[in-house]
C-alpha cells in the first residue's frame, strides 16, 4: 500500500468511499504496480477480495504483496481472498485431464463468441456466495473485485463488446448491488489519436482504445499511467493522471490532477510535476 | 438556442446530446429532465448506463410520480434470468406497451440513457428504424437520447444523428465548471440553424448560459490592443516629436550599401585618402580585376 497515493486519493483502509469503480489504465507503460497497491490496500481494510489474476501467476502476486506487508496465502486460507489464477485455469481448459475438474469460467477460450457470462457467474458466486458461511468464520467488510487485466481477454479473442458487457455486469453487481468497490486494469499499446479515423490495419490497438473509452465512461475514478512525454528518465518512471468523475458531494464536473511517480522496491512515491527529489 | 431547447421540444422532436470521455453529457440530460418535470410533463427513462439511484440523484423527489424509470441497468442482456428490461425489448411494440402501462392522459417524453448501449447490441439500421417509428407513432411525444460519440464509428454516429431534429455536442470548457455546447437545430421546413455557447450547470440542474465563445474572443483581442501601449506610464520619454521623426527617417544606416555610398566609394572626392601602390619585383601585379565587381 502506497501511503502517498492514499493521501492523493484521500482514502485510507479505515475510510474509503464505497460503490466506486476505479479504472487503472496505461498507455505504452506498466501500471500493474497500482494493482498491487489496491490489493494490499483492500486486504488491509479487511474487505472480502475477489481477484481475477489473468496476467500473472499466484506466486508473483504473493511475492510482491509480501514486500508490501500482506500475505496472500494467509488471506486465502482465512477465506478473505478468492484468487482466480487465469494462467492455470486456461491450461485446464486447453489440455483437459481425467482428474481435473474443469472450471466453467474460462470456457470462452474454446468459443470466444460465447462471451464472458461464465466468468461473470464465477465473480457472482464468489461475491454473493459468501452469504452462507461456516460457523466461526470471520466477518469481512464490503466485497471488492480486482481484475488484472482486461486487455488479456481481448488478446484471447474476446470481443470488445463482450468485455464491456462483462464490466457493466460486474459494476451492477459489485458497485450498485453489494456497494463494494471494483478496480480494473486496462492496457493500451498504440499512440493516442485525437481524430475519429478508424485504422483498419491496427485492429488490436483500436479494440483496446474503444475498450478504454467505454470503461472511462463507466468509471468513477481513472488513474492513467503514461511515460514522460520528454522521454526516459532514471529518477522519474512516468506520470499518472488522476481523473475524478461523478463526485456527488462536489459540483458535477470533472477534476484532473497530474503527478509523477517513481517505483521502489517496497513502494512508490508520487510527487507534483517538477518536484522530484532528484531535481530539488 | 440551448435555452430554447430547454424550454420545450416540439412534438415529434428527437434531441441527441453527444458527449465524449472528456466531458459527460449526463448532467445536461438531467437538466432537460428537470426542465420537463417543471413543465408538468410525463417522462419515461430507459436507464442502461447508470443505476436508477445515480440517475435520480439530484432530481427533486416531489416530481417522481410523473417520472418513470425503467431499470435496464441491472440486467440488460437477461443473464440473471429475471430481467426488468432488456436491450432486445427496444422495439416499437415493446416500448409502446411500456409507455402505455402507466396510463397517463398526455403522451410522454422518452429519455434514453444511453443510445450507445443499444447501438452496441443492435444494428444501427434497426435502432434508426425504431427511433423513427417512435417519433411518428404517437405513443411518445418526443425522444431525448444521450450518445457517446467516441464509442462508435463515425458512420454509425452520423446515421443516428441524421434522424435528430436537434443536436447538442458538449465539450469541456476552458475553466473548470464551464462547458461548450454546439447546438444544431433542424426545423420542419428544412432550415438548419447552428449556435455555440458556454454554459454551466448548477447543483439543482439549472443551466446558466454564459457568454458565447467566438464573440468573447474578439472582444478580448480588441481591448488588449487598446490597452497595451508600452510608451505610456514611464519615468522617461520614449516618444518622438515630429522633427525627431523626420530626422530618424532621413538617417542612413552605416552598413547599408545604398547608391550614394557606392558612388562615394568609387569616385573619391578631394581630401579623401588615396592609395599609391608600387609593386615589388616579386609581386604579381595583375591589371585585370579577377572579381570583376568594380564598376569603373
Amino acid at each position: 500500500m502506497f501511503t502517498e497515493l492514499n493521501s492523493i486519493l484521500n482514502t485510507s483502509p479505515d475510510s474509503f468511499t464505497r460503490g466506486e469503480f476505479i479504472l487503472v489504465s496505461d498507455r505504452q507503460s506498466d501500471a500493474s504496480f497500482l494493482i498491487h497497491h489496491f490489493l494490499s490496500f483492500y486486504l488491509r481494510a479487511r474487505c472480502k477480495v475477489c481477484f481475477l489474476g489473468l496476467a500473472q501467476s499466484f506466486c508473483h502476486y504473493s511475492a510482491v504483496s509480501q514486500r508490501l506487508g500482506v500475505s496472500l496465502t494467509q488471506a486465502k486460507e482465512k477465506g478473505q481472498l478468492v484468487f482466480f489464477e487465469g494462467l492455470k485455469e486456461c491450461l485446464s481448459v486447453l489440455t483437459p485431464k481425467e482428474n481435473n475438474v474443469e472450471s466453467e469460467a474460462m470456457n470462452f477460450l474454446r468459443d470466444p463468441p460465447v462471451g464472458l457470462r461464465s466468468l461473470y457467474e464465477f465473480v457472482r458466486s464468489s461475491v454473493i456466495g459468501s452469504g452462507s458461511m461456516e460457523e466461526g468464520a470471520e466477518q469481512w467488510g464490503p466485497s471488492v473485485l480486482l481484475v488484472d487485466d482486461l486487455s488479456v481477454l481481448l488478446s484471447l479473442g474476446v470481443d470488445v463488446g463482450a468485455v464491456l458487457d462483462f464490466s457493466h455486469y460486474c459494476r451492477a453487481l459489485v458497485c450498485s448491488q453489494v456497494q463494494g468497490n471494483m478496480v480494473m486494469l486496462v492496457r493500451c499499446n498504440g499512440e493516442e489519436d485525437d481524430d475519429d479515423d478508424d485504422d483498419d490495419d491496427d485492429d488490436g490497438d483500436v479494440g483496446s482504445d474503444v475498450l478504454l473509452k467505454g470503461l472511462t465512461h463507466q468509471c468513477n475514478l481513472n488513474l492513467h499511467v503514461q511515460g514522460l512525454p520528454t522521454g526516459y528518465c532514471k529518477d522519474i518512471h512516468g506520470q499518472m493522471e488522476v481523473c475524478w468523475k461523478r463526485r456527488q458531494s462536489d459540483a458535477p464536473h470533472m477534476q484532473k490532477n497530474l503527478f509523477q511517480y517513481k517505483v521502489y522496491d517496497k513502494g512508490a512515491s508520487f510527487f507534483a510535476r517538477g518536484t522530484s527529489s532528484a531535481v530539488l | 438556442m440551448l435555452s430554447e431547447l430547454l424550454q420545450g421540444i416540439e412534438s415529434g422532436g428527437f434531441l441527441i446530446i453527444r458527449d465524449s470521455c472528456r466531458y459527460s453529457g449526463r448532467d445536461l440530460l438531467k437538466s432537460f429532465i428537470t426542465a420537463a418535470l417543471n413543465r408538468e410533463e410525463v417522462i419515461h427513462i430507459l436507464c442502461f448506463d447508470v443505476s436508477e439511484e445515480e440517475l435520480k440523484d439530484g432530481l427533486k423527489p416531489s416530481d417522481t410520480q410523473r417520472l418513470h424509470i425503467h431499470n435496464a441497468y441491472s440486467d440488460p442482456l437477461g443473464w440473471t434470468g429475471h430481467p426488468n428490461f432488456t436491450v432486445q425489448q427496444f422495439s416499437l411494440e415493446d416500448l409502446t406497451n411500456l409507455v402505455k402501462q402507466t396510463s397517463q392522459p398526455k403522451p410522454a417524453v422518452l429519455v434514453i440513457d444511453s443510445l450507445s448501449w443499444i447501438l452496441r447490441h443492435k444494428t444501427p439500421p434497426a435502432v434508426c428504424q425504431t427511433l423513427q417509428q417512435l417519433r411518428k407513432g404517437g405513443a411518445v411525444r418526443a425522444v431525448i437520447g444521450l450518445l457517446h460519440t467516441d464509442m462508435h464509428q463515425r458512420g454509425t454516429v452520423g446515421s443516428v444523428c441524421h434522424l435528430a431534429t436537434s443536436l447538442i455536442s458538449v465539450a469541456p470548457g476552458v475553466k473548470g465548471k464551464e462547458a461548450v455546447a454546439r447546438v444544431t437545430k433542424r426545423t420542419k421546413s428544412g432550415k438548419v440553424m447552428q449556435d455555440e455557447g458556454i454554459f454551466c450547470i448548477a447543483e439543482d440542474f439549472t443551466v446558466t448560459i454564459l457568454s458565447k465563445p467566438s464573440h468573447a474572443e474578439h472582444k478580448t483581442n480588441s481591448t488588449e490592443e487598446e490597452q497595451t501601449d508600452p510608451t505610456a506610464n514611464l519615468t522617461f520619454n520614449l516618444r518622438l516629436s515630429d522633427s525627431e521623426l523626420e530626422a530618424k527617417q532621413k538617417l542612413t544606416l552605416p552598413f547599408v550599401f545604398s547608391k550614394e555610398k557606392k558612388t562615394a566609394l568609387l569616385h573619391p572626392g578631394p581630401g579623401s585618402g588615396r592609395i599609391l601602390y608600387e609593386p615589388d619585383a616579386y609581386d604579381d601585379y595583375d591589371q585585370e580585376d579577377p572579381d570583376d565587381d568594380l564598376d569603373v
